[in-house]
This record gives C-alpha cells, sequence and structure tokens, in this order.
C-alpha cells in the first residue's frame, strides 16, 4: 500500500495554491506547480474555477499534464482556442470593467518586499546587458501583473527574497501604498500573497510590505525568517493545514502519476 | 498561380541574409523547424529577429551565430529546458546584441503590424525594467538599419490627458516563416489548433514561407471556408514539408518529440567539444572545493570523484558528452533535405508521435 500520509514540501505548496483559488475564478496559470494546484482546485477544492493560459487557450481541463501553456495537451481540452492576443485584450477589459473575477499565478527568481519580481536576469558582476545569470524573459508574466491580482510562487531562500532586487520585470507594489498609481499601473491590482515551500506570505494594507500569514505543519515562523533576505513581520502568523492523505492520493495518482512537476519520495 | 517550392528553392529564393524574421508556432508547438534546419544548412545569416514565444528554433540559430539582433520576450523549450541554453550563454558572454519586451507587448507589436498601424500606445511594462533598460542603446540601434531607433517612448494619452502609456514601434518584417496543417499551391492555408500569432506575421511580412503537413488542390482546400485562415495571396512560397515542426508538436498531427528535446536539452550546455571541456573541468574545480570545505561530508567526496572522471574521460577523449555542435551535426548537416532526416529519425519513431485521436497527444513515445 502506497503511504499518502507523508508529503513533500512541493506538495504542500501546490495544495496551498489550490485552497486559494475561490469560488467561479478565472485561473491564469502556467505549467509546473502552479498547473498541479489548479488542476487539485478544478478536480476536488473548487471545481467551479476556469483555469486559463498565456498562449489564449481557455477554461482548461487537462487529462495529461501540460510541458508548456502552448501545449496541445491544453489546446485539445478546452472551450476556446483564442490568439495570444485576445488573451491580453481580455484580461485587460476584465479590469476595464471593473471585473474582479481573475487570479493569477507567477513566479520568479528574485523578489523584493513590496513583491516586485524579477525572471529576467541576475547581475552578479555584471549588469542587464551582459549579466551573470540569463533567464527565459518576461514572457506572460509583466501583462499579468499590470492587470491581474497575482499569487507569487517562490522557493522560499535568502538569495531570492531580497531588500533590492536587480530587476523588475513584473511589477507589485512598487515602492509601497501609491506606488503603482505613480508609474501608471492600476493602483487596484497587485500581488495578494507569495506561496512558497516554507509558508504564504500576505501584505500589509498599510505599508504594502510582505508579512508571514501562514506556516506549515514543517516549517516554522523563525525558519521563514532566517530564509528571507529582509526583516518580515511574523507576529500575525498562524499554521496552515497540511492535506490529507486523499489529496495526496488524487496528486499523485491521477494529477501527475509521471511526476513530471512533483517528485514522490521513494519509500 | 502555383507557389509551390521545394524546401530548398522557397529557402534559396526568400530567405535572404539580414532579413528582419519572424517565425510562428509556440515555444514547443508547431516551430518550423523545417525551414530552421534548411536555413543552417544554405548559410543565411545576419537576421534582425521578432522571435515572439520562441524554443530551439531560435536558439539553434543563435548558437549557430546567425543572428544580428534578438527582439526578445521568452526563449525555452519549455518543460524540457527552463531557458535555451545558446541564448543564455550568448547573453552571459556578452556576444548577442538583444532586447526585451513582455510577450503581450510584442505579441501585440506583431498585430499591429498586421493592422498596418504607424505605432502602438500600450499600458503595458510602465514601472518596470522593460521600460528603464535597453538592450540595444539608441546609439546602437541607430546604427542597426533593422532596428527601430527607439524601444519605447512614454507619452500622454491624447484622448485622457495626464494618463501616461507606453508607445513602441510596429515591426517591419522581411520574412515571415510558419508551418501550417493544410495549405493549397495557391498559398491559402488551414490552421488547425490556436492560430498563434502566425496570421498576423503572414499578413504583416513582405515575404510569407509557408510549410505544411499536407499539400491539398485549391479546390479541396475550398471546400469549407470557415476553416481557412490565411488569403493566398499573403503567400510567397508553399512548401510539402510532412513532419516539418518535428520536434515539436503539431495540433490533430504529432506530439512533441520528447527524446529529441531532451537530447537537445543535454547537448546544448555545451557550444561543442572545448566547451564541454572547460565546463567540466570548472565543475571538478568546484566540486573540489566543496568536498575539501566539508572533509566529513562522503556525498561532496563521491560528487567531487565523479566531476574529476567526467573531467578527466572529456580531456583525454576518452567520453566527451554530446555537444551542440555534435547535436547540429547530427540532425542538421548531416542529411541533405528534409525527407532524409525524416528517414534517420525512422518510421516508426515517427508513428509513435502521432496523436491518439480520442486524447489530441501521445502516449506511445
Amino acid at each position: 500500500m502506497a503511504d499518502y500520509t507523508k508529503y513533500t514540501k512541493q506538495e504542500m505548496q501546490a495544495y496551498a495554491i489550490a485552497k486559494n483559488i475561490k469560488e467561479n475564478q478565472i485561473v491564469i496559470v502556467g505549467t509546473g506547480l502552479p498547473l498541479i494546484g489548479a488542476s487539485l482546485a478544478k478536480r476536488v477544492v473548487c471545481p467551479s474555477c476556469h483555469p486559463i493560459v498565456e498562449s489564449g487557450l481557455m477554461d482548461c481541463a487537462p487529462v495529461e499534464v501540460p510541458r508548456s501553456v502552448g501545449d496541445d495537451r491544453f489546446m485539445a481540452h478546452c472551450a476556446v482556442q483564442w490568439p495570444n492576443v485576445r488573451f491580453i485584450g481580455f484580461e485587460a477589459n476584465e479590469w476595464l470593467h471593473d471585473e474582479d473575477r481573475l487570479i493569477a499565478f507567477i513566479g520568479g527568481a528574485q523578489i523584493d518586499p513590496y513583491g516586485n519580481v524579477n525572471s529576467t536576469c541576475i547581475y552578479g558582476k555584471g549588469d542587464y546587458v551582459k549579466p551573470m545569470t540569463r533567464f527565459t524573459g518576461s514572457g506572460g508574466a509583466n501583462g499579468i501583473a499590470t492587470y491581474c491580482n497575482t499569487i507569487i510562487m517562490m522557493q522560499h531562500q535568502k538569495r531570492r527574497f531580497m531588500e533590492k532586487i536587480d530587476y523588475i520585470t513584473s511589477c507589485g507594489w512598487m515602492d509601497g501604498p501609491g506606488g503603482r498609481e505613480k508609474v501608471g499601473l492600476p493602483g487596484n491590482r497587485g500581488p495578494q500573497m507569495v506561496v512558497t515551500d516554507l509558508g504564504i506570505m500576505k501584505f500589509d494594507e498599510e505599508t504594502k510590505r510582505m508579512y508571514l500569514a501562514y506556516y506549515y505543519p514543517f516549517s516554522t515562523p523563525e525558519m521563514v525568517q532566517e530564509n528571507t533576505g529582509f526583516e518580515v513581520d511574523v507576529s500575525r502568523a498562524q499554521l496552515f493545514e497540511g492535506p490529507s492523505p486523499e489529496i495526496i492520493r488524487i496528486i499523485r495518482e491521477e494529477i501527475d502519476p509521471g511526476q513530471a512537476f512533483i517528485k514522490v519520495p521513494k519509500e | 498561380m502555383n507557389k509551390v517550392y521545394s524546401l530548398h528553392d522557397a529557402v534559396a529564393k526568400f530567405v535572404e541574409s539580414g532579413d528582419c524574421v519572424s517565425f510562428g508556432g509556440f515555444t514547443t508547438n508547431r516551430k518550423p523547424y523545417a525551414v530552421v534546419n534548411e536555413i543552417l544548412r544554405q548559410g543565411q545569416k545576419d537576421f534582425t529577429v521578432w522571435a515572439g514565444p520562441a524554443g530551439g528554433d531560435w536558439d539553434m540559430l543563435i548558437g549557430e551565430g546567425r543572428v544580428k539582433a534578438y527582439i526578445n520576450c521568452y526563449t525555452a523549450n519549455s518543460g524540457y529546458t527552463n531557458v535555451s541554453r545558446r541564448f543564455r550563454a550568448a547573453i552571459e558572454k556578452g556576444q548577442l546584441v538583444y532586447e526585451d519586451y513582455s510577450q503581450d507587448v510584442l505579441m501585440l507589436q506583431l498585430h499591429a503590424a498586421s493592422l498596418g498601424l504607424p505605432f502602438l500606445p500600450v499600458r503595458l511594462m510602465q514601472g518596470s525594467g522593460l521600460v528603464k533598460y535597453w538592450g540595444i542603446s539608441e546609439e546602437q540601434r541607430k546604427a542597426l538599419d533593422k532596428v527601430d531607433d527607439l524601444k519605447c517612448v512614454e507619452i500622454d494619452n491624447p484622448f485622457c490627458p495626464g494618463e501616461k502609456v507606453v508607445a513602441v514601434p510596429t515591426p517591419k518584417l522581411d520574412l515571415a516563416v510558419i508551418h501550417v496543417q493544410k495549405a493549397s499551391p495557391d498559398g491559402t492555408c488551414i490552421i488547425e489548433g490556436d492560430e498563434f500569432h502566425d496570421v498576423d506575421i503572414a499578413v504583416a511580412a513582405r515575404k510569407v514561407i509557408v510549410t505544411c503537413e499536407e499539400l491539398v488542390s485549391d479546390e479541396y482546400i475550398r471546400r469549407d471556408p470557415t476553416l481557412t485562415r490565411i488569403f493566398g495571396e499573403c503567400v510567397s512560397a508553399v512548401v510539402w514539408a510532412p513532419y516539418g515542426a518535428w520536434p515539436s508538436q503539431c495540433y490533430n498531427y504529432y506530439d512533441n518529440d520528447s527524446h529529441a528535446l531532451k537530447e537537445y536539452d543535454k547537448a546544448s550546455k555545451y557550444q561543442d567539444a572545448e566547451d564541454a571541456k572547460a565546463q567540466l573541468a570548472k565543475a571538478a574545480a568546484k566540486a573540489q572545493k566543496a568536498a575539501e570545505a566539508k572533509p566529513d561530508d562522503d556525498k561532496l567526496a563521491d560528487a567531487a570523484a565523479r566531476a574529476q572522471k567526467a573531467a578527466d574521460d572529456a580531456a583525454s577523449g576518452a567520453a566527451v558528452p554530446e555537444t551542440f555542435a555534435d547535436y547540429v551535426e547530427k540532425w542538421v548537416y548531416s542529411v541533405k533535405d528534409h525527407e532524409e532526416l525524416l528517414d534517420k529519425i525512422g518510421g516508426s519513431r515517427l508513428m509513435r508521435l502521432k496523436n491518439e485521436p480520442h486524447l489530441g497527444y501521445s502516449t506511445r513515445h
């Protein structure tokens, strides 16, 4: 008998994603963990949600886990196959119509206390033109962070959570209250939380700085502070309960049986 | 008018060194690899590129030094390679002239080009590094004839004074290359599944090469005009190239060749044998240092020994890993055309890639 009582950090993260998707929300997902989380939401936790992807595929219900947002695994099992520009227009019009139905998952390499994210490059001794480490570039993330409320996925490490990041690819709350409006971004949209392998961070209503809202059964507020490169308020932190064995069974046996994104520990 | 060409003749006639180019498809879906391979064989170079969501297509051309200026929004064989490796290495070594837009903006720019708009205002990229930093400086831009003089300009919305928006240029494409499911001799195309930005670049570009899975008659393609997506008069050349998107996917036809994409992922770590030797020696030295720092850690000692062996084997020539140069030699230069490539991949392997109609992808490879 397989043992579903023990779960990995990644499975906890995927479950945390699923639990934060609300009834009827339109969920912008990428591949990787957000997709596992959204699949879990669609099947069990919140079946009324509508997953969409930036390539323009709307209301996706993939059978096998897709490898990319343009994958035929999305394309063959969705409601509408729009070109990417329609997706962008839809995203913008949701904001123009003052609708609050979209929630989006983005990731990155570096994040600052205001939820600004870097997924372009790490300078090292160089600069933007000749960086130490280069990544893919924005993809859909900049546009998503412009018009939608976001949930940011990060690995919780000191070198990733920094007071000042090298390059802002996707804007968060900029430098604090009013920061988005100052640069011409919608002020009523922005990052809602950061889901990491150690906990869930939210943003203070007044200061827009990150604070620890939840830690997991296997983590502590102290661990979170130790792995964060800036001062983080942990005084409001509560425990976020872990997933049931049934949830873990569904992730392993039904959603990602090929272990494309979540590796199951060897017993 | 009959626009049917062989792959060789279409590329020889319509792809010119120095062209401003965009390819259709999306990272690992419907990428026009048959044409990429033929360009590599024929030698055209110095391209100014509006890449869109790119993957191995442009990574191979960057690795072979054919790109003069690369306008990027995302370059990865997603799910196989997190960041395309020749693209990444070229930037980290300061060898690639490149610019970043967000994917949204770049796709809207290609759409604006298809609409014939003079420029495009967007409410995107504001406050981000995408506006603040220019990969290609104003001075460099003036010296590059196919690159616009400015990356972007913040302007006031004339219809809503006080609202700041970002104006970006529309691409002026010489050449678009797309791979479609069905085309007819007069250039009419059927794209099945998501069209991505393919229709936009086919309208916007001066020269358009279409490769297709199936070449059908002009009468047949018109049987149901709700299915046709590209007007034949936009198209310069039609090439019959079954499996022309290999190793990427083609909706209703075949899936990614995951073996080839994984092979490319590993091979493209190293430009060539010299690069492999240098990188493996560097990795061995790093592992050695880590092991020395923690003498009690057996795992680190094992890792250092393994890394040293790999470096020694590469240096002596006993076991040099497959490199990017080997990959392109094996799958591009050593075959004379697309048919020889299909023979080399092999019949059973191609059959296993065929999509299973009830799923829309293949579970057999």
